[in-house]
């Protein structure tokens, strides 16, 4: 094990495998490394001690930070000046089985790991403003900027984010934050089911109510802090200054009659880390799909373990062990859509393909990029696809 | 401005070039000296070249087939949309095809549900929230040129406007395209849904007609929101009103639109149009604020309240739309109110992070007085992109060469106090050669890697974007002559 403190270091690191022909196991603090395709690499290049604040400018709404800085340090610090990422980093650490806490940021952004705030405010890949990184020829650079509005070159960062460590090395990141609002709310539709629940989600997310989150979790998916839940639960977060709230909660009424408060704050997060699956004995998926597909999706699927976000485009799915997900892959695809395997056991995720098997001029492209930053195949080896 | 030089051969086979073209595409190519004269530049007006010969498909397929044959024969493509890039995005080669999609100008697909639009390319940005409006949704990035400038060349030049703080670019409002590589084979990134693979949707945006054509895009469309309300600030020194601004963010309000106009332009704006700003104040900031009733209350009354505690010597809301719009004029005209101050004119665009801009006025104002060239500047403040109009005469010696070096300097001092290039209006042809201002070589070199990843012959918009090695320094700017901006009926701002 190879560990970084500098960016030199990382390129000394990179250099060194080059010349002996060596594969790289990038990691940070290591909570994803039950993501993806199971492969074996020569050595591990940890970035975790590429870590601390570089620059915080709450006036610009502008973080710069080391890779390595944990989400938990990050989120501490933003919450000091009421400000937050917007794109809610998850935690999967506990779902993958690390502790609680650990994540860091240039993880949860390779891994494009987003919570239920990211409809509202977009994806890591939105917030994700500049970068440096290393290559897999051992050079550094850097590429976007460290302002809201830039078009100066391609957008590398965009990139980076959920290419699982397959790229390259990033060795600082510039992020863009989000004020806080003072009050948040969350509110729950009881004893709803997917169809009627998800249309719900909907009309709540094509009014200009800003819902920061739009999730619905199953009878079968027990979360004591709810309460009764019926056949199941819609949930919405909404946000703004005490007068601005009360108007949204007003508004939300006349969608849902019978929305009501609860004291929950921390049930999106919940959904998001994938805590809510914990103890289920199955594979978990998670698609993606346009909302109004979710449902039926769900339905043809069957399966009692599952959850939504983002007013259902976003579906948790748990499968039996082992499978293969065809079927939810078939369905996916027909609406539009994909699923990926997230947690499965290691020769499951060698057997079968963990990221969403591409059509072959899609596959050749992504070979093209892959080889355009790592053309010894030295970073994180067939880590999303075989090639890649 | 080195641009590659022409291919002898090509040049010499455009006979059957253009005969070959026409079998692919009939009646959608335009090869007589008149013809491609009008499709010979775009809003950069300071270059022109005539294209090999223009091709305007009305297909994905014609637009494939006609890739495949470019590709076979080695020949070189330029993407067109509306021809309204003011950094010289669209400029054709003498060598090249220049393939205008201003006639794949359909609306495939509005679908409400999954609040969306699919669109060919070129269709307009205006189009498509007039698309949406009845229905209460609109599509949010809102370039000056959103009468004329269309979908596929926003997603190329990946697209701004006012709104950007609150609403983002053209990328964070981009689900999917379908673009055709070079070859003309075609290929889906992203959709309704995210497609899980690399990114890269994230990378054909602002790609600037580098890696692919896009021949469809699905764009996300927003719900209204119920009110908007528009206020003016007037500041007797621009510290106070970079603090303002500062202040508004800190404080947590996110502004719709927040624009910053300096004393000079309110001096030519005023002449030109009254919007009713003070004329003694050395800047002006119009802000907007949207949301549900009580937001929009709420985001202006503290607004106000930091404002006033900034030391703004005036605060107003516009009570009305008639007042809101006067409030706007001013802002809108600043073209062409400094259009009317001297014949000729230069727009730049770099970002900077907004705490800097006491500094860069300050600078601005000095190097004014150093190249001996008036101007003016209309700053998007929230975002920190800036709008530089340098004024001078090119029929006076020496003025062009000094209002180019002044707009170089100007570009350089953005990327020095930490900020970019260029925010929203590309690099293109404009900006090529000061890209090693803000990049080493191992950067620009990374970049070009991956153009060779989509396009490993460098057929797709060659000369754009990246220095050539042996290029002079030029300046990045909008040149308008004679008062007579390009497309005279579009706004700018």
């Amino acid at each position: 094990m190879i560990c970084a403190q500098t960016e030199a270091d990382v390129i000394d690191a990179v250099l060194a495998a080059r010349a002996k022909s060596c594969t790289l196991e990038i990691v940070g603090a290591g909570t994803k490394r039950a993501y993806g395709r199971s492969m074996a690499c020569d050595d591990v290049l940890d970035v975790s001690a590429l870590s601390g604040i570089v620059k915080y400018e709450p006036a610009e709404l502008i973080l710069t930070v080391l890779p390595g800085t944990p989400v938990t340090e990050i989120t501490t610090l933003l919450d000091s000046k009421s400000q937050r990422l917007g794109f809610e980093p998850a935690d999967w650490g506990p779902l993958l089985g690390t502790p609680i806490g650990e994540a860091t940021i240039g993880g949860v952004l390779s891994a494009d790991v987003n919570g239920a705030a990211a409809i509202r405010y977009g994806r890591a890949r939105d917030s994700l403003l500049g970068m440096r990184a290393v290559n897999g020829l051992g050079e550094s650079y850097k590429a976007g900027g460290k302002v809201v509005k830039n078009v100066t070159g391609f957008d590398l960062p965009k990139l980076m984010c959920g290419a699982m460590g397959t790229l390259g090395v990033l060795t600082e990141v510039t992020l863009r934050v989000y004020p806080k609002p003072p009050q948040s709310a969350s509110l729950i539709v009881r004893d709803v089911n997917v169809e009627d629940a998800f249309i719900l989600l909907r009309r709540v997310w094509q009014s200009p109510l800003e819902a920061t989150a739009l999730a619905y979790i199953p009878a079968s998916i027990p979360l004591t802090q709810l309460g009764y839940v019926g056949e199941g639960a819609a949930l919405i977060r909404l946000e703004g200054a005490h007068e601005p709230l009360k108007e949204k909660m007003t508004a939300l009424l006349a969608i849902a009659r019978s929305a009501q408060q609860i004291e929950a704050s921390n049930v999106f997060g919940a959904i998001s880390s994938g805590a809510i699956f914990a103890g289920q004995d199955c594979d978990l998926w998670r698609a993606s799909v346009p909302p109004s597909e979710g449902a039926e999706i769900v339905r043809q699927i069957g399966s009692s373990v599952f959850a939504a976000d983002w007013a259902g485009g976003l579906l948790w799915i748990g499968l039996e062990a082992g499978g293969n997900g065809a079927e939810l892959r078939k369905l996916c695809e027909a609406a539009g859509g994909q699923a990926t395997l997230v947690k499965a056991d290691e020769d499951t995720r060698q057997r079968i393909a963990t990221f969403t098997p591409e059509l072959p001029v899609r596959r050749a492209l992504t070979k093209s990029v892959k080889a355009a930053f790592d053309p010894l195949g030295i970073f994180n080896p067939g880590r999303m696809w075989k090639a890649v | 401005m080195l641009l590659p030089a022409p291919n002898r051969d090509i040049l010499a086979r455009r006979d059957s070039i253009v005969a070959r073209l026409r079998a692919l595409v009939p009646d959608g190519v335009v090869a007589d000296e008149a013809g491609l004269a009008a499709f010979d530049g775009d809003a950069l007006t300071a270059y022109r070249q005539k294209a090999l010969a223009c091709v305007l498909p009305r297909t994905k397929d014609e637009v494939s087939a006609v890739l495949e044959f470019a590709a076979q024969e080695g020949i070189a493509i330029v993407p067109r949309g509306a021809g309204t890039s003011l950094s010289g995005g669209a400029l054709p080669l003498a060598d090249a095809i220049l393939m205008g999609l201003g006639r794949m100008n359909r609306i495939l697909d509005i679908d409400y549900e999954n609040r969306c639009v699919v669109t060919e390319p070129g269709v307009t940005n205006l189009s498509i929230t007039r698309a949406v409006e009845a229905r209460g949704f609109y599509y949010a990035p809102d370039p000056s040129s959103q009468i004329a400038c269309t979908v596929g060349g926003n997603v190329a030049e990946n697209s701004g406007g006012i709104h950007c703080l609150k609403y983002g670019l053209t990328t964070h409002n981009l689900l999917g395209v379908e673009i055709v590589l070079p070859g003309g084979e075609r290929v889906t990134l992203g959709g309704k849904a995210g497609d899980g693979g690399l990114d890269l949707l994230g990378i054909v945006a602002g790609s600037e007609g580098l890696l692919g054509v896009v021949v469809e895009a699905t764009l996300r469309i927003l719900p209204k929101p119920p009110v908007t309300r528009t206020l003016m600030a007037a500041f007797r020194s621009v510290p106070d009103a970079g603090q303002c601004v500062a202040d508004i963010i800190g404080a947590g309000v996110i502004p719709a639109a927040m624009e910053f106009m300096d004393r000079n332009c309110i001096g030519a704006v005023e002449d030109y149009c009254s919007p009713g700003y003070p004329r003694d104040a050395e800047g002006v900031l119009i802000i907007e604020v949207d949301g549900v009733a009580a937001e929009a209350a709420h985001a202006a009354a503290r607004v106000t309240e930091i404002a006033k505690a900034a030391g703004a010597s005036a605060v107003m809301e516009a009570f009305d739309e008639s007042e809101r719009t006067r409030l706007w004029a001013g802002r809108k005209a600043a073209f062409p109110a400094m259009g009317r101050l001297a014949p000729d004119m230069l727009c730049m665009d770099g970002t900077i992070p907004r705490g800097a801009l006491p500094r860069v006025l300050t600078r601005m104002a000095e190097m004014s007085k150093e190249y001996g060239l008036g101007f003016c500047n209309v700053f998007h403040a929230g975002d920190g992109n800036l709008h530089p109009l340098i004024i001078f005469d090119v029929m006076k010696s020496g003025e062009l060469e000094r209002a180019e070096a002044f707009g170089a300097a100007i570009l350089k001092l953005c990327v020095e106090v930490g900020g970019v290039l260029t925010g929203e209006h590309g690099v293109g042809v404009e900006k090529r050669d000061l890209m090693g201002v803000m990049f080493t070589d191992a950067d620009l070199a990374q970049q070009q890697r991956l153009k060779c990843a989509f396009d490993g012959a460098g057929l797709f918009n060659p000369g754009k974007v990246f220095p050539t090695l042996s290029a002079c320094v030029e300046l990045g700017h909008m040149h308008v002559k004679g008062g007579r901006v390009p497309f005279p009926n579009l706004p700018r701002f």
